[in-house]
């Protein structure tokens, strides 16, 4: 107690000028450290000094808490009482307690244990009263809590249904309740001078005295009905509940027994009975077949529809056997029905299975849900085994179907190619299938939750905002094509394709999309968008081509006639020489190929070329040259040279010379058999050509001697290389 | 002969650098070349005198910026042949840009807009 009297205070070897307190500050310093209130007050009850917890427990200023009137915050139930206890303890001028609730600065009533001393001056003149007050809050609760439990307790005791009859070891009544007593039909007085074993029935004795002996000596319990004789003779059924009493050091000192009164249960057994049948034909009603095993006997009454549900006829008592039962079960199913049921029949856990029979008149396969419960009686008589069943085929196939469905539309989610992917209204992703996962390479994890931005150009993310915006406002699915980024960097263009979901009272709750990779696809346009613009190149070329060749060939002063066979026959070697490279889709071609195609409509097929070589191989561009130079030389050769007589041929012959500076070429075309040779006057398209175009083309010499014996053209040029 | 105005021809197709050739010449300008590979190219557009220069952009798959480089740093004009697409990265516009195939009318206002430039 933190209350300090004026004789300790005096005791304490204070200077007797200044008695009390020792100084105020360390007498403020050890109040305020208390974790209780103290509080000090005059004679005219104003109080001179509180400390910090009186203060904290009121909420208010030290000035406030010194005038605060502290009845205002008691309890109203306690108010009355408090007030009156606190006036009689100040009048007695001596030392009183108070307990009761007051209201904490929280609005929490407390009860405070307070504790007020009166003070002395040093002449022995009454000055007012030190007080101390505890927060017993929790005492007192616990208290209360305890004393609720006990007026429980006792209430249920004596004014239960329930006797309670307590007997020694040796089976004298040493306690009974009024109810005992009732049920018993001998007061207190006689029961207390007697046995049980003497108003037990003689018949039940038998049973009873082994149960109570193995109680006694081993502490097991046990419940059993049985028979009192009551001191009118009369008799009365009871369950009772037994159990062995012990001193706290373990050893026991009697047995207790719980009585219930179930003469009325038995006497009116037969309308338990009737009532039971309208249970179970309500049950029936309601499609559930019942039925009883004796666990002795493994048969036992079933319910008419029981009969039914297994497409049996109905046997004239209505009993089955569980043989019976379990010829109708699936054989798949059967193990795992016996194990239910022997974990029922040996451990008393409750039943509860769904298994299929198959029904012994049409064979159809059902689906049965069954409960069943072991039920004991404490005595000698059998346990049974009791327990309803129903069809619940529709509803196992509903699943089933439902589960089929699932799965169906599971594989698809999992197995598809396309990417499905769900996501939040704020597009947080929260599902992906499989196919998304594996074409960026994240795990679930790193992607359920996490916003779509993530994954996403930043200007395609905002694409894909507006999106749904519109979607919100207009409903409808929207297409976007956009660039995703995998794990590894790469980026993946997707096309998607994605619609609001809605709950079932309509309102948006997330989005669908489904995407495709159209990455191939894009690299493929622009791969082909590449060739066009080659193409393009290519036909702009090859008219600059034609355009050269005409002007060349219809200049002025020609022969029309003439000029148009010529500009004919140069167009056929150029269009021969495109669809070589064509054939070759413009990849580097062998030159006997590109020769033999330009000399083939000068007779080239009728042996009056040699045309001998190694495989080089020519870029596409210097195959066209090279083309149109042949074709200039065969054409000459068929109007004026070797070829204008019949046994007039051309020996076309290259060799490769692996010379200092590398590969080079040397080609002849050499006429022989034809009328003699003279120089032209001027030199045509097809000379140029050959001198300086193919030169150009070559990068190196081409001469064309007009040798008399036939005309010799020839060509040294490097070996151009030829990217592969 | 020496009056006539030098105009360089790089040009990879040998009949159309002849026929480049031919019209220039009825033009009344003095070819030079025909160059068909940049490295023929870069050399006499380096050596020799030129008025101004006519430059097939794609020269068997290397391209004459180069060449036009030389020629901008000699202060000779030139302007850029081609079947499709622009001038390269840089090196002027649209305007100095023959079509091809070349016609007369365009090669020679083209040149006249440059010697006259």
């Amino acid at each position: 107690m933190p209350s300090r009297s004026p004789e300790d205070g005096r005791s304490g070897g204070v200077p007797a000028t200044a008695p009390w307190p020792p100084g105020p500050d360390e007498f403020r310093a050890i109040a305020d450290s208390a974790p209780v209130a103290v509080w000090v007050t005059q004679l005219d009850r104003r109080r001179s000094f509180v400390n910090r917890a009186y203060v904290e427990f009121l909420g208010v200023s030290y000035q406030e808490a010194l005038d605060f009137d502290w009845r205002e915050i008691i309890h109203p139930g306690d108010v009355a009482r408090i007030v009156a206890e606190s006036i009689a303890g100040e009048t007695s001028l001596r030392g009183f307690e108070l307990i009761g609730r007051y209201r904490r600065k929280d609005g929490a009533w407390r009860w405070l244990h307070s504790t007020s001393q009166p003070r002395w001056d040093t002449a022995g003149n009454h000055i007012g009263f030190i007080g101390v007050a505890h927060d017993i809050t929790e005492a007192k609760e616990a208290e209360l809590a305890l004393r609720e439990r006990e007026a429980q307790l006792s209430a249920f005791i004596n004014q239960s249904t329930a006797g309670f009859g307590q007997v020694d070891l040796e089976g004298r009544f040493t306690l009974v309740n009024d109810r005992f007593c009732a049920i018993a039909g001998w007061s207190r007085a006689e029961l207390l001078g007697r046995t049980m074993q003497s108003i037990t029935h003689p018949d039940d004795l038998v049973r009873n005295v082994p149960l109570f002996e193995r109680a006694v000596r081993d502490g097991t319990p046990y419940t059993h009905e049985k028979r009192y004789i009551r001191k009118d003779g009369g008799i009365v059924w009871v369950n009772n509940s037994v159990s062995v009493m012990r001193r706290p050091d373990g050893e026991p000192f009697g047995v207790l027994a719980v009585t219930l009164d179930i003469t009325n249960r038995r006497i009116s057994e037969q309308a338990l009975r009737q009532s039971e049948e309208t249970l179970r034909l309500a049950i029936e009603g309601a499609g559930m077949a019942t039925w009883e095993l004796d666990l002795a006997t493994m048969e036992g009454a079933w319910s008419p529809n029981r009969f039914d549900l297994l497409g049996m006829p109905r046997e004239p008592g209505l009993r089955g056997t569980v043989e019976q039962w379990f010829a109708r079960i699936r054989p798949e199913d059967r193990e795992r029905v016996r194990i239910t049921t022997q974990r029922c029949f040996e451990a008393g856990e409750p039943y509860a299975i769904e298994y299929r029979i198959r029904r012994a008149d049409t064979g159809e396969e059902r689906w049965l849900q069954s409960h069943g419960v072991r039920i004991d009686y404490g005595d000698d008589r059998p346990s049974r085994f009791v327990g309803v069943s129903f069809d619940v085929t529709e509803r196992k196939r509903a699943e089933e179907e439902l589960r089929a469905s699932e799965a169906r539309f599971r594989t698809i989610f999992e197995q598809t190619n396309d990417f499905l992917v769900t996501t939040t209204l704020d597009q947080r992703l929260t599902s992906v299938n499989p196919a998304v996962l594996a074409a960026l390479g994240y795990t679930e994890d790193e992607v359920i939750g996490h916003s779509i931005a993530e994954f996403m150009e930043p200007d395609h993310f905002v694409r894909s905002r507006a999106a749904l915006e519109q979607k919100l406002r207009e409903g409808g699915s929207t297409r976007l094509t956009v660039t995703v980024h995998a794990k590894d960097g790469s980026e993946l263009i997707w096309e998607t394709n994605s619609h609001l979901v809605y709950d079932e009272s309509g309102n948006p709750i997330g989005l669908h999309a489904i995407g495709r990779d159209m990455t191939e696809a894009k690299r493929a346009e622009s791969h082909l968008r590449l060739l066009i613009d080659e193409l393009n190149h290519r036909v702009k070329n090859t008219l600059a081509i034609v355009q050269g060749i005409a002007q060349q060939t219809f200049k002025g002063g020609s022969d029309p006639v003439a000029a148009r066979r010529a500009f004919e026959g140069r167009l056929a070697a150029l269009s021969e020489a495109h669809n070589l490279l064509t054939r070759e889709l413009w990849a580097p071609v062998p030159m006997s190929r590109i020769i033999g195609d330009a000399v083939a409509p000068h007779g080239g097929g009728a042996g009056r070329f040699v045309i001998e070589g190694p495989d080089l191989i020519l870029a596409p561009k210097t195959a066209i040259s090279l083309a149109l130079a042949i074709h200039e030389l065969a054409t000459n050769a068929v109007k004026h040279g070797a070829l204008s007589q019949p046994q007039g041929h051309v020996a076309i012959r290259w060799e490769r010379i692996d010379a200092r500076g590398g590969p080079r070429l040397h080609l002849t075309w050499s006429e022989h058999g034809g009328p003699p040779v003279a120089p032209p006057s001027r030199r045509g398209f097809g000379t140029r050509m050959i001198e300086r175009g193919l030169s150009a083309e070559l990068g190196g010499s081409v001469k064309i001697d007009f040798v008399p014996e036939g005309l010799v053209c020839t060509v040294d040029a490097p070996l151009p290389e030829v990217p592969e | 002969m020496s009056a006539r105005r030098r105009i360089l021809v790089v040009e990879d197709e040998p009949v159309v650098a002849m026929c480049l050739e031919d019209l220039l010449e009825s033009l009344g300008y003095e070819p030079v070349g025909p160059a068909s590979r940049l490295a023929e190219g870069l050399e006499l557009a380096r050596t020799e005198a030129l008025d101004a220069a006519i430059l097939d952009i794609n020269l068997g798959g290397e391209r004459s910026t180069a060449v036009a480089e030389t020629l901008a740093a000699r202060g000779v004009p030139f302007a850029f042949a081609s079947g499709y697409g622009s001038p390269p990265e840089g090196m002027g516009d649209r305007s100095r840009l023959i079509g091809k195939p070349y016609r007369e009318a365009e090669v020679a206002a083209m040149l006249e807009r440059m010697l006259a430039g």
